[in-house]
């Protein structure tokens, strides 16, 4: 059974985005000075198919983390959770917002990494560009099965993939034959373990390996060009100014009940 | 101008508000001076009656009512990719075809535009033509940046909320077309197994009229009893942040944000939430904010309407033991 994991990666959440441009001439985006970690969903993906390769002597769990060589200690970082194999796929060029394009690269990226994959997991947005469009555009590219949303994925004796996911009201079980591809969405039975110290040492001193993608995987004029970039504050609202109570808590506590009183009884009237 | 044209799955409980699709391309064609289609996707054309009046209600001037008999009751996506893709490749060749944002919206919209050889735009916010090219804005970064987005593709799709401003009704009575699909589905599909809800799951936080939120802050379970209480007193729903849902202390499907339920309240109670662009991209522009966060410089005073500057562990208890007395 081969389980690949694509890892995007994202900008540090906690970093400021001010000065979030375009790379001169370019249609990439100028990340420069902004660290990068794994997101929230490469975490709950890769503990997904860190999960599988636990459970079951015959999965081959491969890690690929898409991107460029600034990418480098990212995937040392991926590499110390022991996946059978990880690399990285991409060049310094690399960009997904164009998802045709994108498409064609992660295909590469999953070829490069199994000649015959069973399933492959991606979070449910790919990276800071992507707002849940790539998995189930690689998934139709490719003639996978999809599911998007999983949040719990498990293997089925009889060679097919389980996967629960919330769809609307209620919680829905999908049994795929394989090849599936699940977008996989955070939830405390797939939150990220922590590595083994000595994992974390050895990975910081192995070499990476690094797969540049095939020429034909970047061809073609970009169907979507991406024109700008720009951090863009919360929307404004409630009429900017908040009102801080203030005061003895008891006092403060009732003037918040009489307000959700009044405004129960407006629901009711 | 180019074809602007909704498509409305009928029918799908997964789907909580099918006719913001149309609501959204009616806006965005009233911007270029145009006025939007709707193609309404249901199993039997009888349900298509109300939908019909909706759709109009909503700004669609041209109306397809399209039936396709084998639709099961609980569609799958690759049923409705079927019919909606012979729709487009046999009524429309070219346009822009906006679904209902949301998950099944949002997964159709990209398997359409790979199976259709167009376009996929995402979740946009905001769609404008510049002469020839279609100009796309949409958020990235979780919500803290908007990437502007181009091309020249005649046809294209994107997935969009309702407007918060409604576009004026098309003036008179819509021009309604019905067809009966009989174009092949996929027939061996395997419906999905549903999992039996525990008795105890909560409630979903879309629809209610007040949602109580928690948020890393919380500190553990016991705090979100508490925000259970409250919303149970108040017949709302309990709301979460990631962290949160991580920490198991709420369900996938509390999870609001971003990469989470979108909700519209008229009152969002939020406790232990910092405020981050990620969750507020969530909470409908309408909404009125109370925040309950021990931080006076906590982001989320920025977008509140009201704070008490106070652990949750000092205002909770006490506002459960007032609202039950009363
Ligand atoms: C790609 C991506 C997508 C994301 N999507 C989402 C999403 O959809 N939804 C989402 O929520 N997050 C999302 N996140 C995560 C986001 O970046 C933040 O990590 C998250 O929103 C923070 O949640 P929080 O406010 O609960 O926690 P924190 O930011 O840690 O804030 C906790 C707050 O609790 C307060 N506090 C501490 N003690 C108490 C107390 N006793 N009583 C009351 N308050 C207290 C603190 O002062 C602080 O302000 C996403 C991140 C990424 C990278």
């Amino acid at each position: 059974m081969q389980v690949v994991v694509l890892l995007a990666g994202v900008v540090d959440p906690k970093w400021r985005l001010d000065r979030l441009a375009l790379r001169p001439g370019a249609a990439l985006v100028d990340e420069t000075g902004l660290p990068r970690r794994l997101g929230p969903f490469d975490e709950a993906a890769l503990e997904t198919a860190l999960k599988l390769r636990d459970a079951d002597p015959a999965v081959r769990a491969t890690a690929v983390l898409v991107g460029g060589p600034e990418d480098d200690a990212l995937l040392r970082a991926v590499s110390a959770f022991r996946p059978h194999r990880a690399f990285r796929f991409g060049g310094a060029a690399t960009s997904l917002w164009d998802p045709r394009a994108a498409v064609r690269l992660l295909g590469a990226a999953v070829a490069a990494a199994a000649e015959r994959p069973d399933l492959v997991l991606m979070g449910r947005e790919f990276g800071d560009g992507d707002d849940g469009t790539l998995p189930p555009a690689l998934a139709e590219a490719r003639g996978w099965r999809f599911c998007g949303l999983a949040h719990a994925v498990t293997l089925a004796g009889d060679g097919t993939v389980a996967l629960r996911r919330m769809r609307g009201p209620r919680e829905e079980i999908l049994r795929l034959r394989p090849p599936v591809l699940a977008s996989v969405t955070n939830d405390r039975g797939n939150r990220l373990r922590h590595p083994l110290l000595k994992h974390v040492m050895l990975a910081r001193r192995a070499p990476v390996e690094a797969i540049a993608p095939p020429p034909e995987a970047g061809e073609g004029a970009p169907a979507l060009a991406l024109r700008g970039i720009a951090a863009v504050p919360p929307p404004p609202r409630g009429g900017g100014a908040c009102r801080l109570l203030t005061g003895p808590i008891e006092t403060q506590v009732e003037e918040l009940a009489t307000l959700l009183r009044r405004w129960r009884a407006v629901g009711e009237g | 101008m180019r074809r602007v044209c909704a498509l409305v799955p009928l029918g799908d409980p997964a789907i909580a508000d099918p006719f913001a699709a149309v609501a959204a391309a009616a806006a965005v064609a009233a911007r270029g001076g145009g006025q939007a289609s709707a193609i309404l996707l249901a199993r039997e054309a009888r349900r298509g009656d109300a939908a019909l009046a909706q759709a109009a209600r909503e700004g669609a001037a041209e109306i397809l009512r399209a039936a396709h008999p084998a639709l099961p009751e609980a569609p799958q996506a690759e049923h409705l990719l079927a019919a909606f893709a012979h729709l487009l490749r046999t009524e429309a060749r070219d346009g822009l075809f906006i679904l209902p944002a949301g998950p099944v919206g949002e997964e159709l919209a990209a398997r359409l535009a790979l199976r259709l050889d167009a376009v996929p735009l995402g979740r946009c916010t905001d769609i404008a033509w510049e002469g020839r090219t279609l100009l796309a804005r949409r958020p990235a970064y979780g919500g803290r940046a908007e990437a502007r987005l181009a091309t020249e593709a005649t046809l294209c799709l994107a997935a969009m909320r309702r407007p918060a401003a409604a576009a004026a009704p098309a003036g008179g009575a819509p021009a309604v077309r019905a067809v009966t699909l009989d174009v092949a589905l996929p027939g061996d599909l395997e419906p999905p197994g549903v999992a039996e809800p525990a008795a105890d799951a909560p409630r979903r936080p879309e629809g209610a009229r007040i949602v109580v939120a928690g948020g890393r802050g919380m500190g553990g379970a016991e705090g979100f009893a508490q925000l259970r209480e409250l919303a149970a007193l108040l017949d709302g729903a309990v709301g979460a942040s990631l962290p949160a849902v991580d920490a198991g202390w709420a369900a996938v499907a509390q999870q609001v944000g971003q990469s989470g339920a979108f909700v519209a309240p008229e009152l969002y109670l939020a406790f232990g939430l910092s405020g981050t662009a990620q969750h507020l991209a969530g909470i409908g522009p309408g909404t009125r904010i109370v925040a309950v966060n021990p931080d006076p410089e906590a982001e989320i005073f920025r977008v509140a309407e009201l704070g008490l500057v106070a652990p949750w562990q000092e205002v909770l208890p006490r506002l459960i033991g007032r609202l039950r007395r009363a």
